[in-house]
């Protein structure tokens, strides 16, 4: 085989690769549900609802940068930890994130259904172990969370959710 | 010899001198678009709009709510002209209860207020019957027609159970009125056809289409034959 056919044929194959990747980036990993009754064992709470309203809306966008998408955000309690579902734009389009808090601290961040084309590497357990225990300080994280190249927005907007959703546990609890 | 290309090379030339005028006049104008601000100016003709197909928009779900009309392009959804929030799903229908606006999608419940802000969206999670079909009211409460069957809530959609009823008042599309049709085509497609656009589909002849293109290629061709036909006689002379 020619030098030139050998090289066509590895680029088509490496685009193939490339393009595949893009598609199953996109989708529901896991349903709302499914991720509940994961959670809590099947014995999922009756859930509660917080306005976005005064003091806490204006938090929120100090968080996130701008306005929550909604004007309530819905959550499931018990005594051991909090859930919250919730979206945020990642380059264009919602990404949906499940974080479980416990004791102030994060047990759990997932991405529940990507959106985007690019950057869905955020949801690899690889990645997101980084978020693991850790807490808030002064609407921060107390730890540096590095960077997937080509998904700086997703990161960032899972870092946003991150903190949101221990500032929402402390605020609620 | 020499008289039929002389004769050839005349006929040609009253041909494309017209079309050259054009694409000399259209291309000065191109170079100098900054300074005729040709592209920060619009043309709103009607026959313009409509013959760029800008004229109209086409949603992909219209239904009208109390005063307001819910629309869905693509994911974006809108409350009258405003876009309030995105959907990947279609929008299956919509019902007003208390002070609620519920729009259905297969998956999930969207919640508004009665000025059209987005509240929430409701999915498996809370409970909400999956496979949702359409969306209506019975005697005031909430009803879902899932392909599993037909279930009823009450106005904090939280608790559903499933039952058989006859009488419910679906949601049903409807057209969009045609002022919003006008609102919408503004937010879509802005102020108008920008002169540059216009003198650079003139240019290039994608002003009519393959056609236009197809007559560019031809004019093209008849200036690179004047050119032969040019060169042949002027080496002829010599």
């Amino acid at each position: 085989m020619s030098r030139y056919r050998y090289t066509l044929r590895l680029v088509i194959l490496i685009s193939l690769i490339v393009s595949s990747i893009t598609v199953f980036a996109r989708g529901v990993y896991q349903t709302d549900q499914d991720f509940l009754a994961e959670t809590f064992s099947q014995a999922v709470p009756k859930s509660k609802v917080v306005w976005v309203k005064g003091e806490l809306a204006s938090t929120i966008t100090d968080i996130l940068g701008h306005k929550y998408i909604g004007l309530r955000i819905r959550y499931w309690r018990t005594a051991e930890r909090s859930v919250w579902i919730l979206e945020e734009i990642g380059k264009e389009k919602p990404i949906t994130f499940g974080v479980v808090i416990a004791n102030e601290q994060i047990e759990t961040v997932k991405v529940l259904a990507f959106r985007e084309s690019r950057g869905g590497e955020i949801r690899h357990p690889a990645f997101t172990q980084q978020f693991r225990q850790a807490r808030l300080n002064e609407l921060q994280l107390d730890r540096h969370i590095d960077g997937v190249s080509g998904a700086t927005l997703s990161v960032r907007a899972m870092t946003d959710v991150a903190r949101l959703a221990l500032y929402l546990d402390k605020f609620t609890g | 010899m020499n008289r039929k290309m002389r004769s050839l090379h005349r006929s040609m030339g009253a041909i494309v001198a017209i079309f050259v005028l054009m694409l000399a006049t259209t291309g000065i104008l191109l170079n100098h678009t900054s300074d005729f601000e040709l592209d920060s100016r619009y043309l709103t003709w009607d026959w313009l709009l409509k013959h760029y197909g800008v004229d109209d928009v086409k949603p992909d779900a219209v239904y009208l709510l109390d005063r307001h009309t819910i629309s869905q392009f693509g994911p974006q959804v809108f409350i009258d002209a405003i876009p309030v929030t995105q959907s990947h799903v279609p929008i299956l229908g919509g019902i007003i209860i208390d002070d609620l606006m519920v729009l259905a999608t297969t998956d999930a419940l969207l919640l508004f207020t009665p000025e059209g802000e987005f509240i929430e969206r409701m999915g498996d999670g809370l409970g909400i019957p999956s496979m949702i079909q359409n969306i209506g009211l019975f005697h005031g409460d909430p009803v879902v027609q899932t392909r599993d069957g037909m279930w009823r809530s009450d106005f904090m959609l939280d608790q559903w159970e499933q039952l058989s009823l006859d009488g419910v008042g679906w949601s049903e599309p409807k057209s969009m009125p045609r002022s919003l049709q006008i609102e919408l085509a503004d937010y879509f497609h802005g102020k108008g056809i920008s002169i540059e656009r216009v003198v650079l589909d003139i240019h290039n002849g994608h002003v009519l289409g393959k056609f236009g293109i197809w007559f560019a290629d031809f004019i093209g061709a008849l200036l690179v034959l004047i050119s032969v036909t040019g060169l042949w006689l002027w080496a002829r002379r010599r």
